[in-house]
């Protein structure tokens, strides 16, 4: 039985991937928008496993400043990274709006600080823009640049999210 | 396609299963040459091997059964005497054919270019064509052969026909003979059915009279004499499998990532139920003597009897005997002792211990190292015992018990033993260790030091130990299973080894520390006993903290140092250590507090944050929080590096004197405007600097970002957190212990006193007050005069 669900998640998310990345069968993917610092990003919704309000969370030592420890994800220890540090955002409370987007990336859960949501976007695959050159250095984690109205929407590359290793 | 796999698979199983029986049962056999049920089981492995082997067309592995089975047949015959050289090619034979299923189940297939079986079939052959060794066999075999014959005759000569000839047979004599057989099988069948109509008739008809059945049963069993040895001797080979066969049906195989599973909820369950204890602790002090709680306190403790129980179950289905691994010593020892021409006599004891599948799985490499090690470097040669006086046989025994929650393998020679001096001048040498070191070294410690990477005793490189690698990889490898490593040795006497592993990898005890706010777990079985200090009794050498324990001179860390924990405790009058114990060298620890013991379930950080140092893991607590587990053997390592640094300078620099009343900041917490100004009117003459909160989570954010808070007023009827839990939470954190709290409220029932003690309120003021009482209170509790 769960096999049979994982297979279902599998094949989703492989067709995930897929939207994300040729997008002759499928126009549209849809993304979760959210805010860190003053830009806004997405991820695609499928790999999403869900999105709680901030719990406690325990600090591990020897990791890099974003890494901001573990916390329990009803009997899971997921680590906790914080995006704002990250992306070097500039240092805000946890407020209301915070929250923390536990994704699924290569089989590992994962949680993600965020300052908050926005919506869940629909996006024609055609207008989204590879990433620019000038990012050099997140250019690795940016799937590519999407346009929605007037704003611009970053959208993140989920399995490097996790890449950038500790020592 | 995963029929035939599924058959393959089951085969494999089987197999191994039975090779593992046999390694033992081989060497038993050399010693007791001629027990035919050993020389029976033994055939039957090979002739099962042989037949399963054949229907999955893995022909080479049949071809080299096929011709085990002949020398196997012919010694279970008495044809043959197995003499240790016939034994060695049997022996030889019986590893290639492991090393066969080894390919088989690694690629699907026995043909492969590393193993050629050709040399050993043909030494077989050799064997059971009675050349070279074969007038040898016979002779000393005659008189046995005499003594059977009487019974085995007609049975030789039958078999012979019937299973030797077949090779030399035409087509037709073939079809003649299996036509003969079957003939000969119904009329078997037929007899035996009659036998039981017989005999279901007696058993009908005889009931009442039962000393009849004896005496019927008798004259059905021998309706032909003649054939009784055959038949029996049939029946005797079907009965043993047909017996295995009922043990068989008792037990599951069952995939161990099932278990594994299953382990992991119990695991689930485990921390629910310390969850689940610590909510009735809270509720019972909440409301003491109320009737539902009997009945709760009954639930709780039949869950957590039964949460127990199912724990010690479901960890016990994934036990196995310690003798699986046992197994294959007495065949290591007997070829090294012929490969070093020593006399090596192998005692085991305690097979029937048992450990966890992982650990099993994983003991079986160093267990073997040190087993060589014992033969090749403990026990000396024979001539040198009798020199010694010793016997001439060496004895290496190998035990395994339980005791307490581990597991100890004790692995003990009576050889020349260790002497630490010349050890520790090895060492010396190697430049492995420094004289300082070597001076300092208690035996115990010197022993340790064959553990340490390039160390090696052995004057000169043999094939079977001594080449500088292996005890230090036992070491790392019996580490890894939390487990342990004590020698003793006594020049002359023999050496005695001791593995200590818990029982079981997933649950372990742990003594849960404090480093500042944050908690870490240690496991129990590395911690040798924790002592309260004071200040003083750090003594510093070299500049370096030590603490005298008894006759120990213990280097003291900080774990606070260690993990780089920024320090925001005030320094107490006393220190707690923790003195942790890998292999023989010990470290005081130095932490915040000591929360107490507690059985905890080991969770993988996951491949993102794997491997950082002095972490093994992590678990989840009652409180549902998540709290790492220290791994020691790492820890020890930082803690060495960490040593160089004074614990004197661990204390925090202590805060600048606060003496007048515009030192202090007061935190009031109102949700009313006028109260606050109220609070503020009376207290700010004094020349307190003020800080306002309007709810308790207000207030508790301000408390944890801004330290400098000296005290807080605090109402209780407040929205959002109210004032009972504000303190609540506040005397969580260990640098807030000693806030001054007090109580500013309109509830005046006995009832909300007593809480608000409870909560960890320093006093309570009940509404109105007078300013002055207000600002004597305050003072009194911030010690200004």
């Amino acid at each position: 039985m769960s096999n049979q669900l994982q297979n279902v998640i599998k094949q989703q998310q492989e067709q995930t991937n897929n939207l994300t990345t040729d997008s002759k069968d499928e126009d549209i993917i849809q993304l979760v928008g959210f805010i860190v610092g003053n830009e806004e990003f997405a991820v695609p919704i499928l790999s999403i496993q869900e999105i709680i309000k901030p719990i406690e969370w325990t600090k591990v030592p020897f990791t890099e400043d974003f890494v901001l420890g573990v916390f329990n994800l009803r009997g899971n220890v997921l680590p906790l990274i914080d995006l704002r540090k990250k992306f070097g955002a500039s240092q805000a409370d946890f407020d209301d709006d915070v929250r923390f987007i536990v994704i699924k990336i290569d089989d590992e859960l994962a949680g993600f600080v965020i300052d908050r949501l926005t919506e869940a976007l629909r996006i024609e695959s055609s207008s989204i823009l590879p990433p620019p050159d000038t990012s050099m250095d997140r250019e690795a984690i940016i799937e590519g640049i999407a346009r929605k109205d007037d704003r611009i929407i970053t959208i993140l590359k989920m399995n490097s999210l996790l890449k950038t290793k500790n020592g | 396609m995963d029929e035939m796999q599924e058959i393959m698979e089951d085969f494999l199983v089987e197999a191994f299963e039975m090779i593992e029986q046999l390694d033992q049962d081989l060497v038993e056999l050399e010693s007791n040459p001629d027990d035919l049920e050993l020389l029976n089981k033994i055939f039957r492995v090979a002739h099962t091997i042989k037949g399963s082997g054949s229907f999955l067309n893995l022909d080479i592995l049949t071809r080299l059964t096929h011709h085990m089975e002949d020398v196997l047949n012919k010694a279970r015959k008495s044809e043959l005497k197995i003499t240790p050289d016939i034994m060695d090619v049997i022996l030889e034979s019986v590893d290639m054919m492991k090393a066969l299923l080894e390919n088989i189940r690694d690629t699907g297939s026995d043909v492969t270019d590393d193993i050629d079986i050709e040399p050993v079939v043909v030494k077989l052959d050799a064997i059971s064509n009675g050349k070279n060794l074969s007038e040898v066999s016979n002779t000393s075999s005659e008189p046995q052969v005499e003594e059977k014959e009487v019974e085995v005759a007609q049975q030789v000569e039958e078999d012979e026909l019937t299973e030797e000839d077949y090779a030399n047979m035409s087509p037709e004599d073939l079809e003649a003979e299996i036509e003969r057989l079957l003939q000969q099988r119904q009329e078997e069948d037929r007899k035996k059915r009659e036998a039981k109509k017989k005999q279901q008739n007696n058993e009908q008809n005889s009931e009442p009279k039962k000393e009849e059945k004896p005496k019927e049963n008798k004259e059905t069993n021998t309706p032909a004499p003649v054939q009784q040895p055959k038949s029996n001797k049939k029946e005797d080979k079907k009965a043993v499998p047909a017996k295995k066969l009922s043990t068989v049906e008792q037990t599951i195989r069952v995939d161990v990532n099932r278990l594994d599973n299953l382990m992991n909820l119990i695991g689930e369950l485990v921390l629910s139920k310390n969850r689940l204890i610590k909510i009735y602790n809270d509720v019972e002090e909440r409301y003491e003597g109320e009737h539902f709680l009997d009945e709760l306190n009954q639930v709780v403790s039949s869950i957590s009897i039964v949460t127990t129980d199912l724990q010690i179950a479901v960890m016990k289905t994934r036990m196995l005997q310690i003798g699986k691994v046992f197994n294959k010593f007495p065949r290591v020892i007997r070829d090294l002792s012929r490969e070093l021409g020593k006399k090596v006599n192998l005692i085991i004891k305690g097979e029937e211990t048992e450990l966890d599948k992982s650990i099993i799985e994983e003991i079986g490499d160093p267990l073997m190292h040190m087993i060589r090690n014992s033969v090749d470097h403990g026990i000396e040669p024979p001539e040198e015992r009798i020199a010694l006086g010793k016997p001439e046989t060496g004895t290496v025994e190998l035990k395994a018990y339980n005791e307490g929650n581990q597991i100890v393998i004790e692995i003990a020679d009576d050889g020349k033993g260790m002497d630490p001096d010349i050890l520790k001048s090895k060492a010396l040498e190697k430049g492995i260790i420094s004289e300082k070191e070597a001076d300092m070294m208690s035996d115990k410690e010197a022993f340790m030091l064959i553990f340490k990477a390039g160390f090696s005793t052995a004057a000169k490189v043999t094939n079977v130990s001594g080449r500088g690698v292996g005890m230090d990889v036992v070491k790392t490898n019996v580490e890894k299973l939390n487990g342990l490593i004590e020698v003793d040795s006594t020049a002359g006497n023999g050496s005695v080894f001791k593995i200590k592993i818990p029982l079981t990898l997933a649950i372990i005890q742990a003594l849960l520390v404090a480093a500042q706010e944050e908690l870490f777990a240690v496991p129990l079985a590395n911690v040798i006993e924790t002592v309260r200090i004071t200040v003083e009794d750090i003594s510093a050498v070299e500049g370096k903290s030590v603490l005298k324990l008894r006759d120990e001179v213990l280097p003291l860390v900080n774990m606070s140092d260690i993990f780089k924990i920024e320090k925001i405790l005030g320094v107490n009058q006393y220190l707690y250590v923790v003195v942790l114990g890998v292999g023989a060298s010990k470290v005081g620890l130095i932490v915040d507090g000591l929360i107490g013991q507690e059985e905890i379930v080991i969770k993988s950080l996951g491949e993102y944050l794997k491997g950082i140092k002095g972490i093994a893991g992590a678990t989840i607590r009652g409180d549902g929080k998540v709290t790492l587990i220290v791994d020691v053997a790492a820890l020890m390592q930082l803690a060495k590096e960490t040593h160089a640094n004074s614990v004197i300078s661990t204390t925090v620099e202590t805060k600048k004197k606060k003496e007048k009343p515009e030192d202090y900041v007061i935190l009031i917490v109102d949700d009313s405007n006028t109260d606050r100004k109220i609070m503020k009117k009376s207290i700010e003459p004094l020349g307190f600097t003020i800080k306002e909160a309007t709810n308790g989570e207000e207030a508790l954010s301000i408390i944890k970002n801004d330290t400098d808070i000296d005290a807080a007023l605090v109402d209780i009827e407040m929205p959002k957190m109210d004032g009972y839990t504000l303190a609540q939470e506040i005397r969580k954190y260990n640098r807030f212990k000693n806030l001054p709290l007090i109580a500013v409220t309109s509830r005046t029932t006995k009832s909300d006193r007593v809480r608000g003690v409870e909560v960890g309120m320093n006093e309570y003021i009940t509404k109105p007050y007078t300013p002055e009482y207000l600002t004597n209170v305050l003072k009194r509790n911030l010690k200004l005069s």
